[in-house]
């Protein structure tokens, strides 16, 4: 094979191609699809139209380029276009009910209060993690995106802007922004939990 | 020591100027998340190496970075998934 352009690898040649190089971001491109959508059905269909697209366009990609970035701003797009009018608005978690409901010694109809009290001990990570979660969850879509992108995905800010079409700039503004907000959702939870703010 | 360092910031934000400690907040993002110059970083380090305040503030932006990259579970992918990805490739031409 002297010229490595997909337009001359046979059908089967650039399957297998697609498969290695495309298909090992499967796991962070739906976890990105989900964290868009809040739902495991409509993440499930964007990234199948984000890999069909990529395939329409395989012939552009770069071979060794950065794949990630490239199937997340596909995919970031196809959610703009077509997904966003459709999904599930973020949801509206009431954080105040949240934060009651973990703080509160007398859970009713849970096994009372010694249950909870081991409950707390066993899965403060996972209480933890649904905290952060809720929080996440609750901001407009374009702060949860720069959050996930860059501590979720460790991307870097370049990356970032050409994943969202937008100055580098903007994208510090934005998750300066998006990470204010955060903090305000968290910070409550984060006095309960010993930090002091 | 303490009294003197933060004597020296309180005059720095009288008079109007942006402070110092304005100007560390800016970088704190940038620290963070690895993005800073190495002539960022050696001034940050510096200052917070004196400054109370800016250094707890870096401590709670590492933290919020950190409980969205360590507790933030992941969702699994259905296994399905990959299998019809792969199945609807190869019925494109």
């Amino acid at each position: 094979m002297s010229e490595q352009t997909g337009k001359q690898l046979s059908k089967e040649e650039k399957d297998a191609r697609f498969e290695a190089e495309l298909l090992p971001v499967l796991d962070p491109l739906y976890n990105f699809a989900y964290r868009l959508t809040l739902d495991e059905d409509d993440a499930n269909d964007l990234v199948q139209e984000t890999y069909l697209k990529a395939y329409r366009f395989f012939d552009y990609f770069e071979q060794g380029t950065n794949a990630k970035a490239w199937l997340f701003r596909i995919l970031k797009n196809s959610f703009i276009n077509e997904f966003r009018k459709k999904s599930k608005q973020p949801a509206k978690v009431d954080y105040s009910e949240v934060e009651g409901y973990y703080n509160s010694d007398d859970v009713e109809g849970e096994g009372g209060v010694a249950s909870t009290t081991d409950m707390r001990t066993e899965s403060v990570q996972d209480l933890i993690g649904d905290e952060v979660a809720s929080a996440l969850n609750a901001l407009p879509v374009d702060f949860r995106t720069v959050i996930i992108l860059c501590d979720l995905e460790g991307f870097t800010y370049e990356e970032m802007a050409k994943i969202l079409d937008i100055p580098i700039g903007t994208v510090r503004s934005r998750l300066h922004r998006a990470r204010n907000s955060l903090k305000e959702k968290l910070e409550k939870y984060a006095k309960s939990m010993g930090y002091n703010s | 020591m303490e009294s003197k360092f933060t004597e020296a910031h309180q005059k720095l934000s009288e008079d109007g100027h942006e402070s110092e400690c304005d100007k560390i907040a800016k970088l704190l993002d940038l620290m963070i998340d690895g993005e800073a110059s190495t002539e960022e970083q050696s001034y940050f380090n510096t200052h917070i190496e004196e400054c109370v305040p800016c250094f707890e503030s870096h401590q709670k932006q590492k933290l919020l970075k950190g409980l969205v990259s360590g507790h933030l579970k992941r969702v699994i992918v259905p296994e399905s998934l990959a299998l019809s990805i792969k199945a609807r490739i190869q019925e494109t031409v």
